[in-house]
């Protein structure tokens, strides 16, 4: 089975890889596509929470958003390493949900793993949410792998 | 970061690396975000400045604007990446400071366009409902366009193309009110050539273009979508410079058609004056019908490129907190969103501010036409920055050049260097009293340097220094 790992670089999606890694079955599975999406219209094309603190000389960075999905791309993949399945790195740009849902119907996936952010207000009343559409839309099963409730995100991270 | 280039570059050879945004997408944004920004804001007073011939303005500023459009073109082949002129800048430079300022002067340049249009757009709303005050009206704009960018509903490429083409189809509304007319035989072809009796008809048009160059500007926001263009080399080139030509055709049009259908003073005189070309009542068509129409056609140009103002305010915010230049909050990003909160709602409040003290200044008599005096600002800025870019063009000819790199003719950067130049020259002396508007939107960016300069080390290891790319925990 193929299966789409969507980051947009926040935390919660490096925890539905790990998460995916202790149920799935790594013989079963045969390939992972990580797959991240640039928006380019959007006032971030691509917000990388899962870099490390890097130290530079004083040169501006200039930060480009193509880099930034990279490097979160190669965060999961290295969170999924050594687990067993094939691991493919993949950044595509466009909007997330489409851009998601046409890469699991083009890799023939049988299921993709979304990462859902909050349960604020904005997700319940504003729009829908990436997580939503793709779960409304995928031509396959669809993990949505939302937030620990605090208490136990605070002990995941210690 | 390095190692991730070189995987990117691997990746690319086996064709995964998609990027989606084609040149003829690219076209539509660089023409629908110019064709918005202010001729149907200011189509009134360069017609005042110029008199009948006040196409010539149009024409004039939109081939400075398109050359200074090769310099873009050019750098943005040599660096795609979505940061604009700063980074063009600081190339050429290597300058910190001079780069900051850059930045500071760019996101002041966006913030005093996005007031201008948020009051044009007023205007024309009070064509439609005339009940809510003005300033009410401005302000519910800015925070609705804050709120929608946030929800990222603008992200789609198809809303994009849909705006673009409702804001061609009203200019095109006004070419065939103007065409009708001259089927009719009622045309007076002499008023294309008429220029304001008291001044010198090359002065004349040295204003009106200073004032039109507002409705010019927007298509430097195309190295936003730089880096996720397919084949930047070929398709850049030809997109901007196509859409800012086919923008200055329109225009040239546009202004022809306005100057032989309705007397100049009627148009010097309007807040809405495009509006008053269909007001002539020349169609066949119901008059009230046309009126509402076109005023919510002028409203979608106007919001159209008031959303990409938006959407370039908080990034230009966002890429500074990531460089620690000022207070990291405006890095902070909405946990299932992604878009910048912080600098969304701080963007906001600082256009919000204009409006309100050009209300205030205006309430207490000193008479301030809101839409003029922040429009020039923008231009003051954006001259600046434009003329800065054209002189990087130089400085870095010869340096991380490749075969896909496009090249602008060098006599015509050199012209348009002079144009911004000159223009710029007129503007600051037209209008001095610009300068303390611009003074006070740079003092905003330099607060917040220095707040987080203050403050700022709290959030930054103790290992790295300022400017150092620090990312959040």
């Amino acid at each position: 089975m193929h299966v789409i790992m969507a980051t947009d670089g926040s935390k919660q999606s490096l925890a539905a890889a790990k998460y995916l890694k202790t149920f799935a079955d790594p013989t079963l599975v045969t390939e992972v596509s990580v797959i991240a999406v640039v928006r380019p219209l959007a006032a971030v094309g691509f917000a990388d929470d899962l870099a490390e603190v890097r130290t530079r000389s004083g040169e501006p960075q200039f930060g480009s958003f193509r880099e930034a999905a990279d490097h979160a791309v190669q965060v999961v993949a290295e969170a999924l390493a050594g687990w067993g399945p094939k691991i493919n790195k993949r950044v595509r740009s466009g909007s997330p949900a489409n851009e998601i849902i046409k890469a699991a119907t083009s890799l023939d996936a049988g299921l993709v793993v979304v990462a859902s952010g909050s349960r604020g207000i904005s997700e319940t009343v504003l729009l829908g949410s990436t997580a939503q559409r793709v779960q409304q839309y995928a031509p396959c099963p669809v993990l949505v792998v939302r937030p620990a409730p605090r208490k136990k995100a605070t002990r995941q991270k210690a | 970061m390095t190692d991730v280039a070189a995987d990117l570059d691997r990746r690319g050879d086996r064709g995964e690396l998609k990027r989606s945004i084609t040149g003829r997408l690219l076209f539509f944004y660089v023409l629908g975000d110019v064709l918005g920004s202010g001729i149907y804001v200011l189509i009134g007073l360069v017609a005042g400045a110029v008199g009948g011939a006040f196409w010539l303005a149009f024409a004039v500023g939109v081939t400075v604007a398109t050359i200074t459009g090769l310099a873009y073109a050019e750098l943005a082949t040599k660096y795609p990446r979505a940061a604009g002129a700063a980074l063009y800048v600081n190339k050429a430079f290597g300058n910190r400071t001079l780069t900051f300022l850059v930045t500071v002067c760019m996101l002041a340049a966006v913030f005093a366009a996005a007031g201008s249009l948020a009051t044009g757009f007023a205007a024309y709303f009070n064509q439609v409902w005339d009940l809510p005050p003005l300033l009410l009206v401005s302000l519910v704009f800015v925070v609705l366009l804050a709120v929608v960018n946030y929800v990222g509903i603008t992200e789609s490429v198809v809303v994009n193309m849909v705006m673009t083409f409702i804001e061609v189809l009203g200019l095109l509304i006004v070419m065939v009110i103007g065409i009708w007319y001259v089927a009719e035989g009622n045309a007076d072809f002499g008023t294309l050539t008429d220029f304001e009796a008291a001044t010198n008809p090359v002065l004349a048009i040295i204003a009106g273009v200073a004032l039109a160059f507002f409705a010019m500007t927007g298509f430097e926001n195309a190295v936003n979508v730089a880096e996720e263009t397919i084949e930047p080399a070929k398709s850049f080139p030809r997109a901007l410079v196509g859409g800012m030509i086919a923008a200055g055709v329109i225009y040239v049009l546009v202004s022809m058609a306005a100057a032989l259908t309705v007397p100049i003073s009627t148009l010097q005189g309007s807040d809405a004056a495009l509006l008053e070309v269909v007001k002539a009542d020349i169609l066949p068509i119901s008059l009230t019908f046309m009126t509402y129409l076109f005023a919510c056609i002028a409203m979608v140009a106007i919001t159209n490129t008031t959303l990409v103002s938006v959407v370039t305010q908080s990034r230009i915010l966002y890429g500074m907190a990531k460089e620690d230049v000022v207070p990291s909050g405006f890095g902070k990003v909405h946990s299932s969103r992604r878009s910048p909160w912080v600098a969304l709602i701080f963007s906001a409040l600082v256009v919000c501010g204009l409006l309100v003290i050009g209300w205030l200044l205006n309430e207490a008599g000193v008479g301030v036409d809101v839409v003029e005096r922040l429009a020039a600002v923008t231009v003051i800025f954006l001259l600046a920055i434009y003329a800065l870019v054209i002189v990087s063009t130089f400085k870095l000819r010869g340096s991380d050049e490749d075969d896909d790199t496009f090249t602008a003719p060098t006599w015509l950067l050199i012209v348009g260097l002079l144009g911004n130049l000159v223009l710029l020259w007129y503007v600051v002396d037209d209008d001095p009293s610009s300068l303390w508007w611009c003074a006070g939107l740079v003092g905003v960016g330099l607060v917040l340097f220095l707040i987080e300069y203050a403050f700022g080390k709290r959030d930054r290891p103790a290992s790295t220094g300022r400017g150092d790319t620090v990312t959040e925990d």
